[in-house]
């Protein structure tokens, strides 16, 4: 999945986006306020891991923004405030989470997995349709009870198509989980991937809709 | 020495009234005497005159017999020395005209004597039985004043307890205070004596209100900070731990090293502000070259500028002393130095120049780097302060460190731009 970090401490932020990464996850980080709305107001994320003291624009501050113009992508506060008054003013302010300074990056995977479930509106950690089960946490796809190896880039387009079944994804919208900002997407990458998981998965799991994207047939 | 006011007062006040009481007792014992004498004397004078108007009219008729415990003893003798009257005492006359005593069978008598045509008249008394009624009659008079004495001594105590009844109040508020409470004493009408010194004392706690206070934002904002550079370690170690090869292990590592150093010099930079706080333990004074302590600071800096093909100009045209805590003023040249190189754009200039204006000397460094606005300049100094749209790799202490030392050394230090970009630190050091 994509995620915006936007935290101002280069180490931090450094060691967070190497975890994540590590995870298959494509990170963008951002270290200051106006920045991240920039980046959220042009790109599509899936999660948002934010700072709150941030130069230019707090934390809070980029929250009611986003909120206030719609923007519904999951938000995890991770602070070094650990007062009741600032971890309340978080969750008020829209935040899906909050995650307080130092913590540990299992438990904040844990956390961005658990966050993402509640607003998808599942109970159940793993995504199952049709016969294909995939695992976040583990990473693992079985194919009918089989499973089945994936690279990181395949499991993350398998992973953004199955979260919504039916729903068409361009290409762009593809690419857009599989590369951050500084990334380079090769021109048919996303093809490449949806060919390999059709030969791993069957044929049928993955359609093409001519001119728009890919779907997972319902 | 005793310790206790009221005791003290209390003390010294009865043992005034009691010296005083004593002093008018005795003098008005004297007098009493002195004047009952005067009166015993005047009576035997009356007594004898009277006597002798008689002796003549009643010349050869016994006077009626004195009883036995008489004061007086008359005696009587017609101008042919024949004894005209006396008593059953024998008595002895040496007639001398007026006043005199003498002593008769181991007792002393007043007498009075008096001698007209007719007969010669001789009244006597006993001293014993004047002073017994005299010492008699000046007791009754001083008596009194001694229980006066002892009614001023309550007096004195009550109103001893009253005026320091202040000093008790204040006392007592104290004693029930908590012992964490800072807030000054509550104290209306208070007498002059006292107001000063409590007065001072609220100051004193409001003084030391400001320092608790301080020195507390000072441990939340070190914890607070140091809660960044501790979650950039555990989040390396983290990754150290689950690297999976080689190359991320070596990286982790190297990060992980990078956090510590980050880590340490931000509890460094904490200790030699705390170092340099008005209450730390400051090292002594002696003369120190500034020329000299800025080109060991300008060799402290020289890694990273090399690093950064930042050149830095040091220009001395003159040897200055100051008198500092060298190690103390060589961090303070160094902090400004590494902010100066830190923040300047790489291949940049950095100038430090040592000089002296009005025979004050002068130290500034100035940088072509982004400097610091106007309005941000006030609050640059406070600790913790980064620059806006700085990213945060300092510890937000070089600035305020700087401050620290300076105000040690009664130096003045202000912020400036330089023309067309950059910021020039000048920091003045008191007339030698």
């Amino acid at each position: 999945m994509r995620v915006l970090l936007v935290e101002d401490d280069r180490m931090i932020a450094e060691a967070v986006r190497t975890a994540l990464e590590q995870d298959g996850h494509v990170t963008d980080w951002m270290s200051d306020g106006a920045a991240a709305l920039a980046a959220l107001g042009h790109s599509q994320f899936d999660i948002v891991l934010l700072d709150l003291g941030l130069p230019r624009k707090d934390g809070l501050t980029v929250l009611r923004q986003m909120r206030e113009r719609g923007d519904a992508t999951v938000v995890i506060i991770i602070t070094a405030r650990d007062d009741v008054r600032s971890r309340v003013a978080g969750l008020d302010g829209g935040a899906d989470d909050y995650l307080v300074k130092p913590f540990d990056l299992d438990e904040l995977a844990a956390r961005m997995r658990a966050a993402l479930r509640r607003s998808a509106g599942r109970g159940d950690p793993v995504i199952a349709h049709a016969d294909i089960r995939l695992n976040p946490v583990t990473h693992e796809v079985q194919k009918a009870g089989a499973k089945v190896a994936l690279s990181a880039k395949e499991f993350a387009v398998l992973e953004a198509l199955l979260l919504r079944p039916g729903a068409v994804l361009s290409r762009a919208q593809l690419e857009d989980r599989l590369y951050g900002f500084g990334d380079a997407a090769e021109s048919n990458a996303v093809e490449v991937y949806v060919h390999a998981l059709r030969r791993k998965l069957g044929s049928d799991a993955i359609k093409t809709q001519r001119g728009a994207g890919y779907f997972v047939p319902r | 020495m005793m310790r206790s006011l009221r005791a003290r007062l209390l003390l010294g006040l009865l043992l005034l009234v009691a010296v005083m009481t004593l002093m008018v007792g005795s003098i008005t014992y004297r007098r009493v005497l002195g004047e009952t004498s005067a009166l015993f004397d005047y009576q035997l004078r009356q007594m004898a005159l009277s006597l002798g108007d008689q002796a003549s009219v009643l010349s050869g008729y016994p006077l009626p017999p004195q009883a036995e415990n008489s004061d007086f003893v008359i005696q009587i003798w017609d101008i042919f020395g024949t004894r005209l009257f006396s008593p059953q005492l024998p008595f002895v006359s040496n007639a001398v005209l007026g006043y005199s005593d003498l002593t008769f069978q181991n007792q002393r008598w007043r007498v009075y004597v008096l001698a007209n045509r007719t007969s010669v008249i001789q009244v006597a008394q006993l001293w014993s039985v004047r002073e017994k009624l005299a010492r008699e009659a000046a007791v009754r008079i001083v008596v009194p004043l001694l229980l006066l004495l002892a009614l001023m001594a309550v007096a004195a105590a009550w109103i001893v307890a009253r005026a320091m009844r202040p000093l008790k109040d204040i006392t007592t508020q104290l004693e029930l205070r908590d012992i964490h409470s800072l807030a000054p004493l509550a104290a209306p009408d208070l007498p002059a004596e006292v107001s000063p010194l409590v007065e001072e004392l609220n100051r004193l706690l409001d003084r030391l209100a400001d320092a608790f206070a301080s020195q507390r934002a000072f441990v939340a904002d070190a914890a607070h900070e140091l809660r960044s550079p501790l979650t950039a370690l555990s989040l390396q170690l983290q990754l150290l731990e689950r690297a999976r090869d080689e190359p991320e292990r070596e990286l982790a590592t190297s990060r992980l090293r990078d956090a510590i150093e980050r880590a340490t010099h931000l509890v460094g930079q904490l200790l030699t502000l705390a170092r340099n706080e008005p209450e730390g333990m400051a090292e002594a004074m002696s003369a120190v070259a500034l020329g000299a302590l800025a080109g060991n600071a300008v060799g402290d800096v020289q890694p990273l500028a090399q690093q950064r093909h930042i050149q830095i100009r040091l220009d001395v045209p003159a040897e200055i002393s100051v008198q500092g805590d060298a190690e103390a003023l060589r961090i303070l040249v160094r902090n400004l130095l590494d902010n100066a190189v830190r923040y300047s754009p790489e291949g940049s200039v950095v100038q430090v120049r040592v000089s002296s204006a009005h025979g004050r000397p002068v130290l500034e460094v100035s940088d072509q780097g982004p400097g610091i606005a106007p309005v941000d300049r006030p609050r640059a100094f406070a600790r913790f302060y980064r620059a806006p749209g700085v990213s945060a790799g300092g510890t937000g202490l070089g600035l305020a460190i700087v401050k620290a030392i300076a105000q040690r050394h009664t130096a003045e230090v202000s912020l400036d731009e330089v023309k067309p970009q950059g910021l020039r630190v000048e920091v003045v050091f008191p007339l030698p």
